[in-house]
């Protein structure tokens, strides 16, 4: 094995220039990987015919930015031009979009090669990447155990470092959450960073699309080519344009931290809860001031999210019929049974469960005792939120209360699944920035994450003290070295 | 039996004459071969996201303006659910918290008195696909999907079909006169759908509501009313419960004819459409509208009225705004107004017609015109030669004094030469002279009638018809 991928994307781009590679080099590697790791199930579809081609093209083309050539994989509900994009769902098993997000324009732009798509929960629904139609994801750090989801295909794929860059989608922890179940970088965009359009909605006032990468340099890098005003996107905000990486290898001295009570309550697995005081003793060590804060209508964040989320997507997912595109019953007696039956088998149970508690909220005079005052908490959470961030820099806590767990372990018990999510919720229902990083292992050599909120577009802050950090901890976060 | 009075709202929904869609860049326009002008926002392909055309918004201003609304200054749009084929997403996006505009009134006239008809809302919405049903199968024509609609909605103050024909074309003109829209009715420009109900006359509760959807003339409007009017009646005064239902007009035997019983709790858990932001009117916006917009029918009439228009002359220029246009500004000229409201009305009108056109294609300006009104007025051409002239003015803008020197139109006003030509005349048409003598004005009119015969039309009319008076008188 030729490990080009394993190395940095600086290396990588070193090598590019001095010619001792090419791009093709790459691309076989990444399919290689793919071949090698199979068993994991990272992949939906493969991009391979076009990726070579791709590949070929650029050798003749200068090494223009640090991203050149490299290979990078898109979840499976981003949409992609003549590539398959099946959102993990039986209803888009075959659908062949016309058209390509904005963000894939761009990762076109920065001349990366698009290895193909990955798995994912279905529609984004699910928080351990079981309710995929193709399939649940492996945990490369223990096969018996979830990567984490929604975005479980992209986690496990960068963990093992099939290739070095994913793009995920986050609606209530989707990208941090496996990260921090496999030991990965997933940063969550401040709301109207990036373009949603293109992104198959789940719940459209929570969904950002974010990267996932081995590192948090990497990380800006992939931020850095993928933001920006977007007409055809009007939850977009134009803002200057920023070098994200432009604060990593800065100190932290006089940092003002805050740590929520309720991120390191009763409820956090205690192996998590002591490496979270651990990394606290460090940054004190270092300079930063740390606080524990409350903040109000955390524990309102479950809730919230299954009233809002699911409202939002109940609306979202009706245009899966079977009239214009994909999966349509093949007997039927009127246009009713037509839907009815499309979607019954269109749709998994998960996604059904979901549309009917969302269709339930919104519904005559639920709608106020739900939605309505769901929609004042989440807006009494933001201002809660926002009070903090007028007096320290960024929060931080755990990602999840609990490391990886066994996949089928809860399959069904759907409440408990919600509370994977506890801790990053907020940050959708809010729109603020949120990291997970890797801060290191329980005693069976899990990883565990760590989570850093920031204010409003200050992703370049989040990523200075997660650059410190890993920089301090220098972890080796290969699964496949983990006993060596 | 209890005497009975109808109780009548009005909804409108009108097509705005915005360029693209509302919510998406693809070409708003009719008549085009189906499912061409769509995208795909239209078909609500998965990832696809709506941005707002603002021009939909200037519209729904101006709109909101002249029917004396309030305005939502900060504005959402709300998401109405419901399974349909022809909405793609299986949700339209419309507005239902806060309507651009609310609480407004349109006044009418109504046989000489004013009639003010509440305006309960006015908010945008998107349009459907068109279902073209052939055989047993349904055709789905999406160019119309995501055309931008205005509903205008009316407080139940309309008390009989007379009051909602006149409310209706009322409006129609107020919206054509915004250049908003085409509100051709029988194209689907314009669409009306009627609730009416009964209510006993000494009592304030309301009854049941019949819902008559999609009426294609404002005909139809009245007619489908007075049948419901009818037909609700007698079910009352036969003590049968009347059920909400939505009926349609049928226009072939002029009455309603039942579509659906309405499902009680018909829910369309709308929320705010969360990929569109607030979108917040500023106060320098709406002035900017309001500015913009040209001076309503019913004010422009009051003021053909005032210069000395009479009634038919007047609503005739009302009737075709190009027209009225072209009066507005002579209004603000030193010419002869009546004359000019009778030429345009008349002989442009005729014009306009048989070439079908309006007269914002043709090539008349207003200082050409405004000559030719100097030149009439002066009794340097007669009636007749401005007919002669007007097509060329139309047609190629030519100047009308040239023309009068080209086509050697010269108007005879030599006293001398039209003494003799009159005279002649005279002696030719004794009785006519007969008829003068005996009090009947008529012979003047034949006299100068034959004098402009003789003259190719080129006598002076004022010099002609004095010397005519004055040998008359001496006869």
């Amino acid at each position: 094995m030729s490990k080009l991928l394993s190395l940095n994307i600086v290396e990588i781009n070193q090598k590019l220039k001095n010619k001792e590679i090419k791009p093709l080099d790459l691309v076989l590697e990444a399919f290689d990987n793919i071949e090698k790791n199979s068993d994991l199930n990272c992949m939906i579809t493969l991009n391979k015919e076009k990726a070579v081609e791709r590949a070929k093209e650029l050798e003749s083309l200068e090494v223009d930015n640090l991203l050149f050539g490299i290979p990078i994989i898109l979840k499976d509900n981003i949409v992609t031009k003549d590539l398959r994009t099946t959102a993990a769902s039986k209803i888009l098993e075959n659908f062949i979009p016309v058209y390509n997000a904005t963000v894939v324009d761009k990762i076109n732009e920065h001349k990366m090669i698009i290895i193909g798509k990955t798995n994912m929960d279905e529609f984004a629904m699910g928080s351990s990447n079981q309710t995929s139609y193709f399939g649940p994801v492996l945990n490369p750090w223990n096969k018996k155990l979830v990567p984490g989801g929604s975005s479980g295909g992209n986690a496990a794929a960068i963990s093992s470092c099939i290739v070095p860059l994913a793009l995920g989608s986050d609606t209530g922890g989707s990208i941090r959450q496996p990260a921090a179940f496999t030991g990965i970088v997933g940063l969550k965009p401040t709301y109207g960073r990036v373009s949603r359009y293109g992104l198959i909605a789940f719940a459209s006032s929570l969904d950002q699309i974010g990267p996932m990468t081995k590192n948090v340099y990497e990380n800006a890098l992939l931020l850095n080519a993928i933001v920006g005003l977007d007409d055809k996107d009007m939850t977009t905000k134009e803002l200057e344009a920023e070098d994200f990486t432009r604060l990593i290898g800065n100190d932290i001295k006089g940092m003002r931290l805050a740590i929520p009570n309720y991120y390191l309550s009763e409820m956090i697995d205690s192996e998590i809860r002591n490496k979270m005081i651990e990394i606290i003793e460090m940054l004190k060590r270092k300079g930063a001031t740390i606080d524990y804060v409350n903040i109000d209508y955390l524990e309102y964040a479950v809730p919230l999210y299954q009233i809002i989320a699911l409202a939002e997507a109940s609306s979202n997912l009706a245009r899966f019929d079977g009239i214009r595109y994909g999966y349509q019953t093949d007997d039927y007696r009127d246009i009713d049974e037509m839907y009815k039956k499309t979607r019954t088998e269109g749709f998994g149970d998960e996604v059904k469960r979901r549309l009917m508690i969302g269709s339930y909220v919104l519904s005559g005079e639920n709608a106020k005792q739900y939605y309505e005052k769901a929609l004042k908490v989440r807006n009494a959470m933001r201002n809660s939120f926002v009070k903090i961030f007028k007096q320290y820099d960024l929060i931080i806590g755990p990602t999840t209360t609990s490391v990886a767990y066994q996949l089928g372990s809860d399959h069904d018990d759907v409440l408990k699944s919600f509370l994977d999510d506890i801790h990053t919720i907020p940050a959708n229902m809010t729109g603020l920035p949120a990291i997970s990083i890797p801060i290191g292992f329980n005693k069976d050599y899990l990883p565990i994450g760590m989570q850093i909120i920031g204010d409003y577009f200050a992703e370049a802050k989040i990523y200075q003290l997660a650059a410190f950090i890993e920089n301090e901890l220098k972890l080796v976060l290969n699964p496949n070295e983990k006993e060596g | 039996m209890i005497a009975l009075e109808p109780v009548i709202g009005i909804e409108i929904h009108v097509e705005l004459n915005t360029k693209s869609k509302v919510f998406s860049k693809a070409l708003a326009s009719y008549g085009s071969k189906p499912n061409t002008n769509i995208n795909v926002i239209d078909l609500g392909y998965p990832g696809t996201l709506p941005t707002l055309n603002k021009e939909v918004v200037r519209q729904a201003i101006k709109v909101a303006i002249i029917l004396n609304c309030n305005l939502n200054k900060v504005m959402h749009f709300d998401r109405k659910n419901y399974f349909y084929p022809d909405v793609p997403k299986n949700y339209q996006i419309t507005q239902s918290r806060t309507p651009i505009g609310y609480d407004g009134y349109l006044d009418i006239e109504v046989d000489g008195e004013t009639k003010r008809i509440g305006i309960s809302r006015v908010h945008i919405e998107e349009d459907t696909a068109k279902s073209n049903h052939i055989n047993n199968k349904t055709l789905l024509d999406f160019n119309r999907a995501g055309i931008p609609l205005l509903e205008i909605v009316t407080q139940p103050d309309i008390s009989n079909a007379r009051e909602a024909m006149i409310y209706v074309e009322t409006l129609r003109q107020m919206l054509l006169y915004s250049e908003v829209s085409d509100v051709k009715i029988e194209e689907g420009s314009m669409r009306c759908d009627v609730n009416i109900s009964m209510k006993p006359k000494s009592s304030n509760e309301l009854g049941n509501k019949i819902e008559i959807k999609n009426i294609g003339s404002i005909f139809g409007v009245g007619e489908s009313i007075k049948y419901e009017i009818d037909r609700q009646t007698e079910l009352i005064n036969n003590n049968v419960l009347i059920e909400e239902e939505t009926r349609r007009y049928d226009d072939k035997t002029n009455t309603t004819i039942l579509m659906r019983v309405k499902e009680t709790g018909n829910d369309y858990r709308y929320f705010p459409e969360p990929d569109i932001p607030y979108v917040e009117l500023t106060d320098e916006w709406i002035e900017e509208m309001r500015r913009g917009i040209p001076r309503m029918p019913n004010e422009r009439y009051r003021d053909y009225l005032e210069v000395g228009i009479n009634d038919i002359v007047a609503n005739k220029l009302i009737g075709n705004k190009s027209l009225s246009d072209f009066f507005e500004i002579l209004l603000k000229n030193n010419v002869n107004l009546i004359n000019a409201a009778n030429i345009l009305t008349s002989d442009v009108a005729g014009y306009l017609n048989k070439n079908n056109v309006s007269l914002k294609d043709t090539k008349l300006e207003v200082d050409n015109f405004i000559k030719l009104l100097t030149l009439l007025d002066k009794g340097d051409i007669s009636s007749k030669i401005v007919k002669e002239l007007l097509p060329d003015m139309l047609a190629n803008g030519t100047d009308v004094e040239k023309l009068i020197a080209a086509k050697g139109t010269k108007i005879i006003s030599d006293e001398t030469q039209l003494t003799t030509i009159i005279s002649d005349i005279i002696s030719n048409n004794s009785s006519a002279v007969i008829d003068y003598q005996n009090g009947k004005d008529k012979a003047i009119k034949y006299l100068m009638g034959e004098i402009m015969k003789a003259t190719k039309g080129q006598a002076n009319p004022v010099l002609a018809r004095d010397i005519l008076i004055n040998i008359l008188k001496k006869q």
